[in-house]
């Protein structure tokens, strides 16, 4: 006898075409009561269109949905939430003028007659917030809330309307460290209470700590079930989910040369009240040499960032572009000199998501031939390049005339780094160049990345993934609070030794940067910023 | 980009919508013909009018027009057609084609604006005669014009308004500083004065220069209205077309009075509220001179120009509601000083 | 076979809204108890004779030429998301401008033409520099500034008619006007072209700054589809915060982009005054373009072409306006209609938009799923 019940979720033999190409093809997943089941795979692997259908969004063309061992129909969203199935999307969909409680009532306003019963809802949110350790505040704004605080809304928001399994798409991905520990422990809640979480990610490290299953999915298909995460290494899931060796950011030999390309003494940047955003950095970036910045976010990066692309006017200390003082000259003077920029949100900062690739191949370099020039630009030479990079860069689209936003994220960045790696540079500034793309594009970008070293580039390279910022960088620095507190061998450095640096808690042996004191700090140092920055 | 677009939208909507009302007030529109009547030899006669900005139904100074048309209509048994211009004003010499292509003569223009236009459209249909309502004179032998001593009756105006003030404050509420306008103000301060020195006159136009949308914004009319009467202002003359009816508004709530202008604004204003506040109407017999100019035309004489003034009745008074009874005798005498001279009343300040 | 269905795709949304607005009507029409066949046949009724239906093209062209350069003065505006509500008082200060320094100065007729020109496109400009200079130093809506500058606009017109540029000759019992432009500023009219392509002869002026408007337009279409300046100016109003990280000033694109609109705008008074007017007077001054380029431009898309045949569709119905009144039609059904067109093409528009967008997600998903990466042929 099976004494185990049946699964609150399965998924049998579901698969899903869409003209020319199979999106999902004999899918199986099977979700437990209580249990946090973690489905990652690729960018375009196939977990959104997976998880749409279960959403009741698509319609399966083969296979079954069962819940709690009855097969069941989805013809929208609508029957999947009568049958307990809630969504946290990616991207909120909150009312930021409305309260807490507005936004979670909203759609499922609570009547009593004619009116609305406000105080039947209040209470069943406080509720609800108690019991998962929510801690929401019913009457807040929403828009004065964070990031984290919304994301707790929404998933309120889904068991305000009774589901027993919800799906969070990516959850991770707008929160810093701590808001990701705070999320984690929620989930442990809801898990507690019975519930079931289906958890998508495409980060390893945050899906083995948190998932009790994870079903790994590639090129459409489900290719494993792991049940013992903790058991598992991230370097064998990623082996799951590419199908061949995880690529390492290392790079081989030192290509650093004695010509000084960028350099910045005594940058300082004040704010209108509290510390200074920067003060003193001085630095100096040579041919061929990765400089990595790391930092709790917050410390200044994107601050230091913004002065060298000429973005922010520093109070005080100078630019220079190898022979050039430029800390006079405007924003495109310093991309025409050659000057390439991976902002850090690529959504708003570095492509226009209405206009199609070609026109998004001139954004920034509108000024520099071929295709674009001091008063023409050359529409077909930028189509022409779009291509190219495309190509080159593999990003999947069907032309140079594609929407930008009808791209994947993975796609819209490697798109955004061929683009800037595709004229000659002296510097490349990236910001958090790998953030939210898939492993399969992550190492693509880092062989970019070395390749442009090895022919001289000079790098700046902000980061909040260490191994990313310790296997590519050449030379390390710290930012806290603005400043840069040490410059280190990342050869030498221990993450241990990193993170105390990160900290501002440098020279006490033991200290780590994820727990305890530092923790606090960290979130001192954050809301100091966040203060200034308005 | 998409929600600039999408207000600018909702912007263009609204406004033409609005302008859609505003041009057309009560929707009398319709081109009326004139029934047969017992005239001899009007029947085989079409006449055609033009109304300014406005058109039939603004309770003022087109509607005059109208009433004399649809008189010449009952009384000489003319067919007619009349039409109005766009809101923007832009197609008046059109309006005059299409009346002189669709067989119609004569062709009346009412107002200022169809200055120089008719002379132009005068040129183009040599055998139509086109007779001008307001304006300068013209060169053209096929173009007459009717023009108003306004500062007379504008005269009689000032001095009612001064025997029936009990502030010693009286305003005017102009549509804008156009020279017929200037003349309506001139008169009106003449005759003010030439009852008590002493009475202060507000003088307010309601769109600068000659500027045409003062005569089409009662809105505007009825705020300066209201702020001259809380200033202490207790009569308002208000030559400003259909703007009126705001001064009209703005005197029945604050319970003083209002002076209207070339109509009997009394019995066209129509709302019994608004009657009680209209103490008097400069009359400009626009009605008397189109239909005696389409008179003459029917019986074959020559349309001349001609300028009506207090002597012939071309302006006036109007007594309607008998809130003025007991002054008329005053009013008459400075009349007749007029007509006889003994008065000169200038047409600019 | 795939352009023609393109192209297709395109149109196809605007005819299905033509045709709403046109049903809109009727029913409007309708209800007012007059016929709408009689209505839709008087919009298309040109005249009986050559010549009325000669004058009748002359009125549309007339018509088309200022609502062509007003809704490109909007459009400026309105691709990088600024609301230039401010055509309206830019152009008239222009043309007041225009015609009280035109008046005053003395040059051979081709010269005398483009030095006006150039001065109305300088005045249409400099007014529109305020609200620029309000917007990026002080942050004020450019929305709220250029309505309160409209209504200065008139104010500043007719003081300038008044005081510097008042005709020393005025007629008796005369408004104030501008003096009259001598000959040489004379735009000389298309009449005679029509006669050259065997048309009878419109007896009114068919004025011939419609030939500048065209060639504006072609320059605009190409300065924006072509040039670095047209790609920031859609960039900023793409997303501003893009642009800016990109190194385009989005604050000097607002002052690029208004100047640029404003300049347009000193162009639209210019068709009248040197076609037929001759001088500013604002008795028979047409005052409205700048409104009405909100709503052609709109319906044009903000594009070049599409402006040209909103204007060409606006015209041609005001152009009905005498003709519908004769049937017993209202002059505000033309208004109406003109507004309903804008806001069904809208609608329209949007929801094509919407679809077309999924459509390419979806092509675009397909292509991220393909098991290999595709070679994209350029």
């Amino acid at each position: 006898m099976d004494a185990e019940p049946a699964p609150v979720i399965e998924l049998t033999g579901i698969t899903k075409r869409f003209p020319g190409v199979v999106a999902n093809r004999d899918v199986h997943l099977a979700v437990r009561h209580g249990e946090v089941h973690a489905v990652v795979g690729e960018n375009g692997a196939g977990k959104s269109t997976l998880m749409k259908i279960l959403y009741g969004m698509y319609k399966p063309d083969e296979g079954t949905i069962s819940v709690d061992g009855h097969p069941v129909e989805f013809g929208s969203p609508k029957d999947a939430i009568a049958a307990g199935i809630g969504m946290v999307h990616q991207h909120f969909m909150l009312a930021d003028n409305f309260t807490v409680l507005e936004n979670i009532v909203l759609g499922a306003e609570p009547r009593a007659g004619v009116r609305l019963d406000f105080a039947a809802a209040r209470e069943r949110i406080e509720e609800t917030s108690e019991r998962y350790g929510l801690g929401l505040r019913p009457d807040r704004l929403v828009e004065e809330l964070s990031v984290a605080d919304r994301q707790r809304i929404e998933i309120a928001k889904v068991l305000y309307r009774g589901a027993r399994v919800l799906i969070l798409d990516e959850p991770t991905a707008v929160l810093v460290p701590q808001e990701v520990d705070a999320l984690f422990s929620n989930l442990a809640e809801l898990r507690a209470a019975g519930l079931s979480v289906i958890f998508i990610s495409h980060k390893l490290d945050e899906v083995r700590q948190v998932a009790d299953r994870i079903t790994v999915i590639r090129r459409g298909s489900t290719v494993a079930t792991v049940d013992d995460p903790q058991a598992t290494s991230s370097r064998q899931l990623a082996h799951l989910m590419v199908g061949s060796e995880l690529p390492t950011p290392e790079t081989t030999e030192s290509t650093v040369t004695d010509v000084v390309e960028l350099a910045a003494s005594g940058l300082a940047l004040s704010s209108q009240d509290g510390p200074d955003l920067l003060h003193d950095v001085t630095f100096e970036v040579r041919r061929g040499e990765i400089a990595g910045f790391a930092g709790v976010e917050g410390n200044g990066q994107s601050e230091l960032v913004e002065a060298i692309m000429g973005l922010r006017k520093p109070d005080a200390g100078l630019l220079r572009l190898g022979d050039d003082d430029m800390t006079s000259w405007p924003a495109h003077q310093r991309r025409m000199a050659g000057i390439g920029f991976i902002p850090e949100d690529r959504h708003r900062q570095a492509l226009l998501l209405d206009a199609p690739l070609w026109e998004n191949r001139l954004l920034g370099w509108q000024g520099n031939p071929p295709a674009g020039g001091r008063f023409w630009i050359r529409p077909q030479a930028a189509r022409a390049e779009a291509a190219t990079i495309m190509r080159e860069y593999d990003v999947r689209a069907p032309g140079p005339d594609t929407i930008a936003d009808a791209l994947s994220g993975g796609n819209q960045q490697k798109f955004v780094i061929g683009r800037e790696m595709s004229t000659t540079l002296r510097v490349l500034v990236a910001a958090h160049p790998t953030r939210g793309v898939d492993v399969g594009a992550q190492s693509a970008i880092w062989d970019r990345l070395r390749e442009a070293r090895a022919a001289g580039l000079a790098t700046v390279l902000v980061s909040a993934d260490l191994e990313e910022l310790l296997g590519l960088s050449d030379t390390l620095y710290v930012l806290f609070r603005g400043r840069i507190v040490a410059r280190l061998d990342p050869a030498e450095v221990t993450p241990e030794l990193l993170g105390s640096y990160m900290t501002g808690a440098a020279g006490q042996e033991g200290a780590r940067f994820t727990t305890g004191d530092a923790a606090g700090e960290e979130q001192a140092a954050r809301a100091d910023t966040e203060e200034e920055s308005r | 980009m998409r929600r600039v677009m999408k207000l600018a939208a909702g912007f263009a909507t609204a406004a033409m919508l609005l302008t859609a009302c505003a041009s057309d007030d009560d929707g009398t529109d319709d081109p009326t013909t004139g029934t047969d009547g017992e005239g001899a030899s009007g029947e085989d006669v079409q006449v055609g009018m033009a109304f300014d900005v406005g058109g039939r139904g603004d309770r003022s100074f087109n509607d005059s027009a109208a009433a004399g048309l649809d008189r010449a209509g009952e009384e000489l048994g003319v067919t007619f057609q009349d039409l109005s211009p766009a809101s923007d004003g832009s197609n008046r010499d059109e309006l005059l084609r299409e009346l002189a292509d669709g067989g119609h003569n004569p062709i009346l223009g009412i107002g200022y604006a169809f200055f120089e236009v008719m002379d132009t459209v005068a040129d183009e249909y040599p055998d139509v005669q086109f007779i001008r309502i307001d304006g300068p004179p013209s060169d053209r032998e096929n173009v007459a014009v009717m023009t108003f001593a306004e500062e007379q009756g504008s005269f009689l105006m000032g001095v009612a308004a001064a025997l029936k003030t009990e502030t010693g404050q009286v305003g005017i509420v102009g549509g804008n500083e156009g020279e017929v306008i200037n003349a309506f103000g001139a008169g009106f301060k003449q005759g003010v004065e030439a009852v008590d020195p002493s009475i202060e006159i507000e003088d307010q136009r309601l769109s600068p220069g000659e500027e045409p949308a003062g005569f089409a914004d009662p809105a505007g009319a009825r705020v300066a209205a209201e702020a001259m009467y809380q200033r202490g202002v207790d009569i308002i003359y208000t030559p400003a077309g259909d703007s009126n009816v705001g001064t009209f508004q703005a005197a029945a709530e604050a319970g003083k009075w209002a002076i209207g202008t070339d109509s009997d604004q009394y019995e066209t204003v129509g709302d019994p509220e608004l009657q009680e506040a209209i103490l008097t109407s400069m009359l400009k017999r626009v009605d008397s001179a189109v239909f005696e100019s389409i008179n003459t035309f029917i019986e074959g004489g020559d349309v001349e120009s001609t300028s009506y003034d207090l002597s012939d009745e071309g302006v006036g008074y109007s007594t309607s509601g008998g809130f003025i009874d007991d002054i008329t005798d005053e009013l008459d005498d400075y009349k007749q000083q007029i007509i006889d001279g003994e008065i000169e009343v200038s047409r600019t300040e | 076979m795939t352009r023609l269905l393109g192209w297709w795709r395109r149109i196809a949304p605007t005819l299905v809204a033509l045709g709403v607005a046109l049903a809109v009507t009727a029913v409007f029409i309708l209800i007012i108890g007059e016929n709408p066949i009689a209505a839709l046949v008087a919009l298309f009724d040109f005249g009986e004779t050559p010549v009325a239906q000669a004058n009748s093209i002359g009125v549309w062209i007339n018509r088309a030429a200022p609502l062509f350069l007003a809704g490109l003065a909007v459009s400026i505006g309105f691709r990088m998301g600024l609301f230039n509500i401010g055509v309206e008082g830019q152009y008239r200060i222009a043309t007041v401008v225009a015609a009280g320094l035109g008046a005053a100065i003395v040059l051979p007729a081709p010269l005398h033409i483009l030095v006006i020109t150039l001065i109305a496109m300088a005045a249409g400009a400099a007014y529109a520099a305020i609200p620029a200079i309000l917007k990026v130093t002080r942050g004020v809506s450019e929305v709220i500034s250029t309505i309160m500058l409209n209504a200065i606009a008139i104010g500043i017109a007719a003081y300038l008619i008044r005081s510097p540029f008042v005709d020393p000759e005025l007629g008796a019992g005369e408004n104030v006007a501008t003096t009259r432009l001598p000959e040489s500023a004379h735009f000389p009219g298309l009449n005679e072209l029509f006669g050259v392509l065997g048309l009878e002869e419109p007896r009114r002026p068919v004025h011939g700054f419609v030939v500048v408007a065209i060639v504006v337009g072609v320059v605009v279409a190409v300065i924006l589809s072509r040039s670095r300046f047209g790609f920031e100016l859609r960039a900023s109003g793409l997303s501003a915060l893009a642009a800016t990280a990109n190194g385009i000033s989005s604050r000097a694109m607002v002052v690029k982009a208004m100047l640029f609109s404003g300049a347009l705008a000193g162009l639209v008074g210019l068709s009248d005054l040197l076609g037929s007017a001759h001088r500013f007077q604002p008795d028979s001054f047409v005052a409205g373009y700048g409104f009405t380029g909100i709503a052609v431009a709109l319906l044009g898309r903000n594009r070049p072409g599409g402006i040209a045949l909103a204007a060409l569709l606006f015209a041609f119905l005001d152009r009905a306006g005498p003709r519908l009144q004769s049937e017993g039609i209202p002059p505000a059904a033309v208004t109406i209609m003109q507004g309903i067109v804008v806001l069904s093409v809208l609608i329209v528009d949007e929801v094509a938009r919407r679809r077309l967008r999924r459509r390419e997600e979806r092509r675009a998903r397909a292509q991220d799923q393909a098991t290999t990466p595709v070679e994209v042929a350029s």
